[in-house]
């Protein structure tokens, strides 16, 4: 038999970066999901809000703006040492990944810590009125999300100290740090929502 | 066509209680909507399946007038064409019958909202309950209002204006000869409006899922010419009669010393509570529990020994009665007109 | 048996699979290479860590029937009970978990894997690759769905089988009106499904977008790939609001927040939108694959190219935007402002613009082909048929007026029948019959193939054409009973009749498929002359798929074909390479190494498992579900480094 015609791509590399990897658009796809739980949640906010008579209801403290506003610069702080990381990775510089990684990580602790103080210093629980459920959800979400990714971060500083680290693992590394951008990113709309809604958004 | 030959024969029959018999202007509205809607999209239907016979016959033919098949996936540039003329035609006349049918929606849409009830309007409380309906005749003075349950009665030729609210989950007030379907939603408030032009009985049904019996929260409508309604209206203002028989005044002992009281209220008595219905005028009316039975002595009896079998999962426990003492309440229940 | 000769235009060298006579020694040894390292493992183990999307698929497909089974056993109860008025069938409480359970079944547990599982079986074949882009995950969806449809039932059986519908609208499935735990249960049942859901079109956009054989550029893409890219989108946003609003719920139920309740500031409503927000697409995730179907069967049996492919993508595409804003058409009767309403109206009204494209379109390929009335064609033609009556009672319940007449009445359980079953399960057993013979190497017999479909369409009509009628008699849905003065009775009985035909029907397709996957004629790799990919492949197709991926010169790959058209080579045969291709133009971009059988995912839905199930019972189950899964992840993505990539760094 004849032998049809042959497109050879054994030449074509196996380890390349951002939109053209199938791992870039799983964590996409990914994003985008939460990214729609997230819109969800602060839709189911607004609404509530909508029909609420008070809002917040009567007797309601919030954290101090103080702790809410640095825990917000902080974790805005985290994306440039994720974004060194990410171009490491590029580079191929491994000590360079650990060490940006580490420092992100380090204020993702930090914040997580900022994030415990936040949650004691409501004056109202989930049980408390719609207002405390939505709050909390909110919060808890988050905060979730944090964990995470800070556990993710860890996993990857022991794999790269641990080793063997192979090429592939660069790709992976600057994944993770799309998905904490959107992890820093999910929390900035709520900034506003929960913290400075009462000046800025009152009909 | 199964589907057109069983169109033909279900036109024929379209029963009392049925939002194509309209007795009301809201109703009637809604009525000449629905043959509007229903001659247009049987055309539109008769005309797909049309041309999908013709596309058959059409595409047989051509295998059979070119048996030798030619390769897959061919195509003839003038076909083409033609079909592109046929199918954006299609498309166009399809915009402009939905434009049409839009406008006929929107203004009938219009006509029926509660907005657009007659000023004069009677208004009515309807609240919602597991599994029954409470009537409530607004009045100014509080002492007037008349609470009534699973019958509403209305005046031929006025409009009613119906407010509508829930007390434990949502349930949908609908009785298909006045009017579409209007929700009963805990924590809001919802207007419609019905009015019957032909004095008569009107069924009703809970149309929302409300849990275990929502297949058995009936109502009825009855609507009467004014000076009729105007009267019951007077009556059922009235606290309950004095029992008159010594059988209905043990009747009455039997009643407020039972449970009944932990639920239901008799005007002129003791019993006050607002859990189940309203019992003042009982006996005036002619279903028990929402609809479910015929009120006879009977059924009532069998209804107060054991509601769980006729309506099981209902909110009213079994009473155990002794036989003079059921005999008693019954002569007193029924004394209730 | 006549099956149409094999179209001239497709080579030789195209026919699925040469022998090993006709290869070279080379080629056969490659070949063997190829088929030692895709296979799966044998056995037990080797059926808990399987991640070809060909196994998988089939098992998504057969297990969504058995959830049909079930789901259709529960509607004929149902009719039983409703045969006669006063019937005592079923008692109140049963009948109310079984409507809960046949609705909930058929939505979550049959339609919706039915069509993913078919595009997980069928895209990569259709599309020339050999794999989904993320195979675990794909048994991770396949597990995460059972354990859904296990959860259910088991509690079913238990008698813990919910009961408040399969929008389970709150109050009614608050805490206050439904304590126990029968709507935990269906909230869980629910999570379960949307991550399933969830992660199979998170893998289907990812493998179509990037995995496509060279040449296939989106313009060429097959309709049915088509149809299910649109639907995973759909999937994407849709989805979303249900995995809140159940988190709610169950938050509500089990926690006692307040987001439903409106004497601490929750509100009943929020529910509703949530859910529609969701609910109303999802009738279109049912939908359109089955459109993806039925383009896949009419091109196949009219041997001509779809007229209007760029209409029908591009009414897949509107479909889905604008099937985000009609959610409000399900809440007419709740008395929201006019304006809104209209709105809903109008929105629910264009819709019909791109469903009558689609279906103008199919009409011009019937008209303009040759067309062969095999079975699944039949399917096709009973689908325009039904579907068509259903979508024109939809435009009537987009009219505000009329919706408040029929709303939650009969007439609503006659559409939607219509467009269900006539919208996506007569294409589905179309599809079936049309890919059966790929999936198991075996032809349906046709004689038994068309005896199903005369007695399901005869069966449907019968049963669901006189709902119509009933409910604009006043017969509201959900009612376990009716009195005899209602004159229900004979219009119900008729509609029993029919569904006991419809079964028949059902039992005599399902009988037909167990008869033909043994005695059936043999297929060989293209039985129809169809113009796809995956009739490039063996059948049923290799553990590889393909021995050389394809390349692709035109939308209907294999009836447009050069002398000179190349295949690919050059992929290692020793590991689990694939091609990845540029999004747009499918040009060849980089290699991608799979990874293999894994038993993380099952371990990973058995914590999810854990997380929620266990959180019916005990909050606690939260944090140690959580903390399992953790380690299930890690265990999950720890690096697999015998893949012979370059290392960077030793072990140290
Ligand atoms: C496959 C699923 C599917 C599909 C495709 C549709 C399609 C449509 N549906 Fe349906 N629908 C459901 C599944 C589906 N529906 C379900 C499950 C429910 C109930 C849920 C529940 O309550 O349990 C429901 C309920 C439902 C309601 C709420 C009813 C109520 O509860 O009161 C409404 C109201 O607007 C509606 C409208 C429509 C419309 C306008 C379309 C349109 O998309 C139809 C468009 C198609 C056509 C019109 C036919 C083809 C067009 C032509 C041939 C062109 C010519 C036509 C004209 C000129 C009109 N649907
Ligand atoms: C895709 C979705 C789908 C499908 C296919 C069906 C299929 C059927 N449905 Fe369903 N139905 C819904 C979705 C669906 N339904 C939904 C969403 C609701 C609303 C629920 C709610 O209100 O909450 C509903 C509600 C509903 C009601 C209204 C209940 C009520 O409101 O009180 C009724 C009543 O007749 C009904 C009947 C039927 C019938 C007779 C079939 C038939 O087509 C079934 C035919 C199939 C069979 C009869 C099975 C045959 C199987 C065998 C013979 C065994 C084979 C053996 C092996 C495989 C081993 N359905
Ligand atoms: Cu009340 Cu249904
Ligand atoms: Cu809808």
């Amino acid at each position: 038999m004849k032998r049809p015609p042959q497109l050879d791509v054994s030449e074509l590399p196996t380890v390349v970066f951002g939109s053209r990897t199938t791992l870039w658009w799983g964590v996409t796809g990914l994003i985008t999901i939460e990214g729609t739980v997230f819109a969800i949640v602060a839709a189911t906010y607004f609404y509530l809000r909508g029909g609420a008579v008070e809002w917040p209801p009567p007797g309601v403290s919030q954290p101090p703006l103080a702790l809410t506003t640095a825990f917000l610069a902080v974790l805005l702080a985290s994306l440039a040492p994720m974004h060194w990381t990410n171009k490491a990775a590029l580079r191929g510089d491994l000590r360079g990944i650990q060490i940006w990684l580490a420092v992100t990580t380090v204020l993702g602790a930090a914040c997580l810590v900022m994030r415990g103080f936040e949650f004691s210093l409501l004056s109202y629980e989930w049980r408390s009125h719609a207002y405390g459920s939505v709050v909390w959800t909110i919060l808890s979400l988050h905060t979730l999300h944090l964990l995470t990714s800070i556990g993710e971060n860890v996993l990857f500083l022991v794999l790269l100290a641990k080793g063997p680290v192979e090429d592939k693992h660069l790709l992976d590394v600057t994944v993770n740090g799309l998905y904490w951008f959107f992890v820093v990113a999910a929390w900035v709309p709520f900034y506003f929502i929960l913290y400075m809604d009462p000046g800025l958004f009152r009909p | 066509m199964s589907a057109l030959t069983a169109l033909a024969l279900f036109i024929g029959r379209i029963g009392r209680h049925s939002a194509l018999q309209p007795a009301g202007p809201p109703a009637e509205r809604i009525n000449g909507l629905w043959w509007l809607m229903f001659w247009c999209l049987t055309g539109v239907f008769i005309l797909v399946l049309g041309a999908l016979a013709l596309a058959l016959v059409s595409s047989h033919r051509r295998r059979l007038r070119e048996p030798a098949t030619p390769p897959a996936g061919a195509t003839d540039p003038a076909t083409e064409r033609r079909m592109t003329r046929a199918v954006g035609g299609a498309i166009g006349l399809t915009v402009i019958l939905l434009f049409v049918l839009l406008v006929a929606s929107i203004a009938t849409g219009r006509s029926i909202s509660p907005l657009s009830a007659p000023k004069d309007a009677l208004e009515v409380e309807v609240v919602g309950h597991q599994w029954w309906w409470q009537f409530e005749y607004a009045d100014p003075d509080p002492s007037r209002i008349v609470s009534t349950a699973n019958e509403l009665h209305i005046p031929v030729g006025r409009a009613v204006k119906l407010r509508l609210t829930s007390r434990d989950v949502i349930h949908s007030f609908w009785v298909p000869n006045l009017n579409g379907k209007m929700d009963l939603i805990p924590g809001r408030n919802a207007d419609t409006w019905i009015q019957a032009d032909r004095p008569g009985v009107y069924r009703g049904q809970c149309a929302e899922f409300c849990g275990h019996q929502h297949a058995h929260m009936a109502l009825e409508v009855i609507a009467d010419p004014p000076e009729r309604f105007d009267a019951w209206l007077a009556a059922q203002r009235q606290a309950a009669p004095l029992p008159a028989s010594p059988l209905a005044q043990r009747g009455q002992q039997v009643f407020l010393s039972s449970s009944c009281p932990l639920c239901h209220a008799v005007q002129g008595t003791t019993a006050g509570s607002g859990v189940g219905p309203d019992l003042t005028h009982v006996a005036s009316r002619r279903t028990l529990a929402a609809g479910t039975l015929p009120n006879n002595r009977g059924n009532l009896a069998g209804w107060i020994l054991d509601p769980q079998s006729i309506k099981p999962g209902n909110r009213m426990p079994p009473t155990a009665l002794s036989p003079a003492d059921l005999e008693a309440l019954l002569a007193y229940l029924e004394s209730l007109r | 048996m006549s099956l149409g000769a094999v179209p001239e235009a497709v080579p030789e060298s195209w026919g699925p699979e040469p022998p090993d006579s006709d290869l070279d020694d080379l080629d056969v040894k490659a070949r063997r290479e190829l088929e030692a390292t895709w296979r799966s493992p044998s056995g037990l183990l080797g059926w808990l860590t399987e991640t070809s999307h060909t196994a998988l698929g089939k098992r998504y497909i057969v297990t969504a029937f058995v959830f049909f089974a079930l789901g259709g056993i529960e509607a004929l109860l149902m009719r039983l009970q409703l045969a006669r008025p006063e019937n005592t069938v079923l008692g109140a409480d049963l009948y109310n978990q079984v409507f809960t359970m046949h609705g909930s079944t058929m939505m979550f547990l049959f339609a919706v894997p039915v069509m993913l599982g078919m595009g997980l079986y069928l895209v990569p074949l259709m599309i020339g690759t050999r794999n989904l882009a993320f195979p675990r995950l794909n048994a991770y969806s396949y597990y995460a769905y059972l354990l859904g449809g296990l959860l259910l039932y088991g509690a079913f059986f238990l008698n813990v089988g919910p009961d408040a519908g399969w929008f389970a609208y709150v109050p009614l499935a608050g805490p206050d009106y439904s304590p126990g735990k029968r709507v935990d249960v269906w909230a869980q049942m629910i999570t379960f499904t949307e991550l399933s859901s969830l992660a199979a079109a998170v893998n289907l956009i990812t493998t179509i977008f990037k995995h496509r054989a060279p040449g296939m550029s989106l313009n060429r893409i097959p309709l049915f790939v088509w149809s299910i890219l649109v639907t995973s989108f759909m999937v994407v946003f849709a989805m979303p609001a249900v995995m809140s609003s159940s988190l709610f719920l169950a938050l509500d139920r089990l926690v006692d927040t307040h987001f439903f309740n409106p004497a601490e500031g929750g509100d009943a409503i929020l529910w509703q939108h949530l859910f529609w927000f969701f609910g109303h697409p999802e009738v279109y995730i049912i939908f359109l694959p089955a459109t993806g179907m039925v383009s896949a069967i009419i091109v196949a049996f009219t041997r001509r190219p779809a007229f209007g492919y760029t209409a029908l993508v591009l009414s897949l595409v509107a479909t889905a935007f604008i099937g985000f804003g009609l959610w409000v058409h399900h809440m007419f009767a709740t008395g929201l402002p006019q304006l809104g309403q209209s709105f809903f109206t109008a929105a629910s009204i264009m819709i019909v613009v791109p469903s009558g494209t689609q279906i103008f379109c199919w009409l011009a390929t019937l008209w303009g082909g040759r067309v062969r009335f095999k079975t699944p064609l039949l399917y096709v033609l009973g689908f325009i048929a039904i579907f068509v009556l259903g979508g024109l009672t939809g435009v009537m319940l987009a009219a505000v007026p009329l919706d408040l007449q029929v709303h939650d009445t009969f007439f609503v359980v006659a559409h939607f029948h219509y467009v269900l079953i006539g919208g996506a399960v007569f294409p589905l057993l179309g599809g079936i019959t049309f890919w059966f013979p790929k999936m198991t190497g075996r032809l349906m017999s046709e004689r038994l193939g068309k005896l199903g479909f005369g007695l399901v369409f005869l069966g449907f009509n019968l049963t669901f054409f006189p709902m119509h009628q009933l409910g604009l008699e006043g017969m509201p849905r959900r009612v376990y009973t009716y009195l005899p003065e209602t004159g229900w009775g004979d219009l119900n009985l008729l509609a029993t009749v029919g569904a006991g035909i419809l079964g028949l029907g059902v039992l005599v397709f399902v009988l037909n498929a167990l008869w033909s996957l043994r005695f059936g004629e043999v297929a060989g790799g293209d039985p129809w002359g169809a113009d796809g990919l995956e009739w490039s492949t063996a059948s049923p197709p290799a553990p590889y798929n393909f021995f050389h991926l394809p390349t692709v010169r035109g939308r209907y790959a294999r009836w447009v074909q050069d002398e000179d058209q190349p295949v690919v080579v050059g992929l290692r045969t020793d590991r689990r390479e694939v091609l990845v291709t540029r999004t747009l133009d499918a040009e060849p971009d980089h290699r991608d190494i799979l990874p293999g059988p894994s038993g993380w995912p099952l371990a990973l839905a058995l914590t999810t498992g854990v997380t929620f199930i266990g959180g019916i019972f005990t909050p606690w189950a939260l944090p140690w579900g959580v903390l399992l899964t953790g380690l299930a992840l890690i265990g999950w993505f720890w690096p697999q480094t015998d893949m012979g990539r370059t290392v960077l760094k030793e072990k140290s």
